[in-house]
C-alpha cells in the first residue's frame, strides 16, 4: 500500500469545470467517471513510456472534493512501491491532453492540471498582414484619384487657355467702351448690391 | 478690394454642410461626453446651453460675418479691418497650422484601426501569446488586451518622453495615407469641399465655456475662409445659429451613445469581476461549482473568513471588491477613449468586425472633415497672398503645404511620438485660441467700431444685428473669455511642474511623470509663437507707417 502525501513531490492536483463546460449537459462526476480518468491517464503513460504494463491501478487518486477536484499519483508498473517522477508524468499529460480532454468532453481551461500549463494554440498568422492588404487597397484607390484630378486640372487650364486666346483675337476687333469702362469688367457679375435700397427678404438667399 | 473670380459654393447649404463637417469634429465624441460625466451627467448641459447661447453663438456670428464681407482669409480679413491688427489673422494661421500637424495623427490611427478590422478575430480581443507559447503575454495579462493593442501594438510607446525610439513604419504608413486623403478633398480648392456637420462647481461653467469655444472652431480662420467664399448676400445669421445647434445636437446625442457603451463596458467589467471572484473563492475552498452566486457572495466571503481564517488569509489580496459605481467612475478621456474603451465595448459585442469597421469609417469622416476646415484656414490665406499664386499652381502649394504637415507630422509616429502629441493637443490650440478670439472680439467692437460693423452686416443680410448680438459681443463675451484667460494662467502658475501620463509596460498602467524641461521648453514655444504675432506685426505697422510719415513730411518740406 502506497502512502503519499498530497502536496508531495510527484503528485499533480487537477481540476474539472464540467458545469461551466456543459451547463444543461453536465454529467454527474462519480466513481465510473473516476474510473475512466485512472483509464485515460494510464493510457497517457503507455503512450508516453511506450509500456504496456501501466493499468487502471496504477492511478491512484485521492482527496477528492465537491469542486470536483482530486489529487494523483503514478505508480510504477514494475515496481508499486515507487512514483513516476512528476516530469515523466507531465510529458505524458501533455502529449495526449487533446485526448484526455475530449474523454472527458471539457477543454484545456476546463480540465485543469495545476503545474502543467496548456500549450496554447498560435492564433494563424497569414504571410501577409491582412491589414497591409486594405492598405494596399485605399492607397491605390486614392493615389488614383490625385493623379486624375490633377491630369484633368491641368487638361482644363490648357483648355481655358486656348479660348482666351481666341476670345483676346475677337476683342482686338470689337471693343465696346463706354463712359471709358470696358463692359467686360461688368460680366460675371450681377451688379453691387446696394443694401440701402432693398429691404426685401427675396434678396436673401435661403438656407 | 473686390476679387471678381473669386470662387464660391456652389449653394448656400454647401456652406453650412462644410461648417458642420469643420464642427462636428471628434470633440463631440470623446471630450464633450467626457466632461457631462466629470461634471454630473446631465447637469453639465445646463451650463454648456448657457454658454453656446451667450458665447458660442455670437462669435461664431462674428467670425461668419467678417468672411462674408471681407471675402478673404483671416490674413487679409484683419489686415483691411485695421492694419494693425492684421497679426490676428497671422497668429490664427499659425494656430491652424499646429492643429493640422497634428490633428491628422488621429486620423491615422483610425486608419490603422479600420484596416485590423478585417480579421477573423479582432486583434484587440485576445492576448497575443509569449514565445514559449504557455502564457500569454505579461503586458498584456496585467493591462488588458485592448490596452496592450493601444500601447504596444499600434503606438509602440517608449516608457517616457525622453525616450524617442525609431519611427513606427505602420503608423508612418497611415499618417501619408491620411494626408494623401486630405490632399485628394482639398485638391480642387477648399470652396469644394462641400460634404454631406453640480453647477455650483466654478470649473463646470469653464468647462463649458471652453469646450463651446473649440468645439464650434473659433479662432482658427476656418469660419473666415469658409465665409470668404459666400455671396454677399448670404444670410449667415440663420446659417450660424443653425450650424451651432447642429454642432451642440450632434454633442448632445454623441454623448448619449457614449453613455451607453459606458454603461455596457461597466456593467460587463463588473460583471467580470464577480466572476474573478467566485472562480477564485470556489477553486481555493473546493466547493461546488454553483454554489457560490452573485447575489450571495459577499455572505460567502465573510462565512469562509469566519470559518478559514488562514486559508483566507492568502487570498484576502486577490479579492478585488466589485463595485459598479467604481467601474461607472472611470471615464477615460481624449484618445484613450475613442480608441481603448470604444474598442473593448466593441469586442464584446456580436458581429464585431461590422460595428468595428462602421465606428471606425465614423471616426474618419469627423476626422476629415475637420482637418479640411484646419486646412482651408492655412490655404485660404496663402491663396490671397498674390505674391504665391503668381509663381505657385493650386495643387502646387497644397501639395507643398501637406507634404510639410506630414514630414512634421512623422515626429508623432516615433515611439515616444504620443507623449509629444499630447502636449500638441493640451497646449497647441487651447490658450492661444482664447487669447485670439478676445483679441478679434475687441476689435471688432472697440478698435473697428460696433456701428461700422453693423451697418456692414446690414449691406449684406437687410437688416442690423439684434441688440441680443450686440451686448454679447461688446460686454458678455469679452467678460467671459477675460475670466477664462485669468483662470486659465492662474492654474498654470500654481499647477507647478507640468505632468503627463506615461505607459509602464511592466505594470501594465500609466504612471505620472514629470514633463523635463526641453518638453516645458516647446509647450512655452507652442503657447508663445501664436499669440506674439498680434503684438508683433502692430508694431512693424506703427514702425512702417512712423517711415512713411517721416519720408513723406521730408518731401513736403524740401517741396516748399
Amino acid at each position: 500500500m502506497v502512502t503519499y502525501e498530497t502536496d508531495g513531490q510527484d503528485a499533480y492536483k487537477v481540476r474539472l469545470s464540467i458545469k461551466t463546460a456543459l451547463g444543461a449537459n453536465a454529467y454527474e462526476w462519480n466513481e465510473s467517471e473516476q474510473f475512466l480518468f485512472r483509464a485515460t491517464l494510464a493510457f497517457a503513460m503507455r503512450k508516453y513510456t511506450g509500456q504496456e504494463t501501466f493499468n487502471v491501478s496504477s492511478v491512484i487518486v485521492c482527496d477528492e472534493t465537491p469542486r470536483v477536484s482530486f489529487w494523483f499519483v503514478v505508480t510504477n508498473p514494475n515496481n508499486t512501491a515507487t512514483l513516476i517522477p512528476k516530469n515523466a508524468v507531465e510529458e505524458a499529460v501533455r502529449l495526449s491532453r487533446n485526448r484526455i480532454n475530449s474523454a472527458f468532453l471539457l477543454s484545456d481551461k476546463t480540465l485543469q492540471f495545476l503545474g502543467i500549463p496548456p500549450t496554447l494554440a498560435p492564433p494563424s498568422q497569414p504571410s501577409l498582414p491582412v491589414w497591409l492588404i486594405v492598405f494596399g487597397v485605399v492607397m491605390g484607390i486614392v493615389t488614383t484619384g490625385i493623379l486624375a484630378l490633377i491630369i484633368i486640372g491641368f487638361i482644363q487650364r490648357k483648355k481655358k487657355e486656348k479660348t482666351i486666346e481666341d476670345e483676346d483675337e475677337e476683342e482686338k476687333q470689337e471693343r465696346i467702351m463706354e463712359n471709358g469702362i470696358s463692359c467686360e469688367t461688368l460680366e460675371g457679375k450681377d451688379g453691387v448690391n446696394n443694401g440701402a435700397y432693398s429691404h426685401d427678404e427675396d434678396r436673401l438667399t435661403q438656407l | 478690394m473686390v476679387e471678381d473670380s473669386r470662387p464660391s459654393w456652389e449653394n448656400p447649404m454647401q456652406f453650412v454642410l462644410a461648417c458642420v463637417s469643420y464642427a462636428v469634429g471628434l470633440g463631440n465624441v470623446w471630450r464633450f461626453p467626457y466632461l457631462c460625466q466629470m461634471h454630473g451627467g446631465g447637469g453639465f448641459l445646463i451650463p454648456y446651453l448657457i454658454m453656446l447661447v451667450v458665447e458660442g453663438l455670437p462669435l461664431f456670428y462674428l467670425e461668419l460675418a467678417i468672411g462674408q464681407h471681407m471675402r478673404q482669409g483671416s490674413i487679409g480679413a484683419w489686415s483691411a479691418i485695421n492694419p494693425y491688427m492684421g497679426g490676428v489673422g497671422i497668429a490664427s494661421v499659425v494656430v491652424s497650422i499646429f492643429l493640422t500637424i497634428y490633428y491628422n495623427v488621429i486620423n491615422a490611427w483610425a486608419f490603422w484601426y479600420l484596416f485590423h478590422s478585417f480579421q477573423g478575430t479582432l486583434p484587440w480581443a485576445e492576448c497575443p501569446l509569449s514565445s514559449n507559447l504557455t502564457t500569454y503575454v505579461p503586458e498584456c495579462e496585467k493591462s488588458s488586451s485592448t490596452d496592450y493593442f493601444w500601447y504596444r501594438e499600434t503606438l509602440n510607446i517608449s516608457s517616457s518622453i525622453e525616450d524617442h525610439g525609431g519611427i513606427q513604419m505602420g503608423q508612418a504608413l497611415c499618417l501619408v495615407l491620411s494626408w494623401m486623403v486630405v490632399y485628394l478633398c482639398v485638391l480642387r480648392g477648399t470652396e469644394a469641399t462641400g460634404k454631406l456637420s453640480d453647477l455650483a462647481d466654478p470649473k463646470a461653467w469653464i468647462d463649458a465655456a471652453t469646450q463651446i469655444l473649440f468645439s464650434l472652431g473659433l479662432g482658427c480662420g476656418s469660419l473666415i475662409a469658409f465665409a470668404s467664399y459666400n455671396h454677399h448676400n448670404n444670410n449667415f445669421e440663420k446659417q450660424a445659429i443653425v450650424v451651432s445647434l447642429i454642432n451642440s445636437a450632434t454633442s448632445i446625442f454623441a454623448s448619449l451613445v457614449t453613455f451607453s457603451i459606458y454603461g455596457f463596458k461597466a456593467t460587463f467589467n463588473y460583471e467580470s469581476c464577480l466572476d474573478r471572484t467566485q472562480l477564485l473563492l470556489i477553486n481555493t475552498f473546493d466547493l461546488t461549482e454553483d454554489s457560490i452566486k452573485p447575489d450571495n457572495l459577499d455572505d460567502w466571503i465573510s462565512h469562509l473568513n469566519a470559518s478559514f481564517p488562514d486559508k483566507f488569509a492568502t487570498i484576502s489580496s486577490q479579492i478585488e471588491g466589485c463595485d459598479l459605481e467604481s467601474e461607472l467612475d472611470t471615464a477615460v478621456e481624449g484618445t484613450g477613449l475613442a480608441f481603448i474603451v470604444y474598442s473593448e465595448a466593441i469586442k464584446n459585442m456580436g458581429l464585431s468586425q461590422l460595428w468595428s469597421v462602421l465606428y471606425f469609417s465614423m471616426l474618419l469622416m469627423l476626422g476629415i472633415g475637420s482637418m479640411l476646415g484646419n486646412v482651408a484656414a492655412i490655404i485660404t490665406p496663402l491663396r490671397d497672398s498674390a505674391f504665391l499664386t503668381r509663381h505657385f499652381r493650386k495643387e502646387t502649394l497644397i501639395g507643398m503645404m501637406c507634404l510639410f504637415c506630414c514630414l512634421v507630422g512623422l515626429s508623432f509616429t516615433t515611439r515616444s511620438g504620443n507623449y509629444w502629441f499630447t502636449i500638441f493637443n493640451d497646449y497647441a490650440a487651447t490658450f492661444s485660441l482664447l487669447f485670439i478670439v478676445l483679441i478679434e472680439i475687441i476689435t471688432i467692437c472697440y478698435v473697428y467700431g460696433l456701428k461700422k460693423f453693423e451697418k456692414d452686416i446690414e449691406l449684406m443680410i437687410g437688416h442690423r444685428p439684434h441688440w441680443y448680438w450686440k451686448i454679447t459681443w461688446s460686454v458678455v463675451s469679452p467678460v467671459l473669455i477675460i475670466g477664462l484667460f485669468i483662470f486659465y494662467t492662474a492654474d498654470y502658475i500654481m499647477g507647478g511642474t507640468p505632468t503627463y501620463q506615461a505607459w509602464d509596460s511592466n505594470l501594465g498602467k500609466t504612471v505620472t511623470k514629470e514633463y523635463p524641461p526641453y518638453a516645458q521648453a516647446v509647450i512655452g514655444l507652442l503657447l508663445v509663437t501664436s499669440m506674439i504675432c498680434v503684438p508683433l506685426v502692430a508694431l512693424i505697422t506703427f514702425i512702417k507707417k512712423k517711415k512713411e510719415q517721416a519720408k513723406e513730411s521730408k518731401i513736403i518740406t524740401t517741396a516748399t
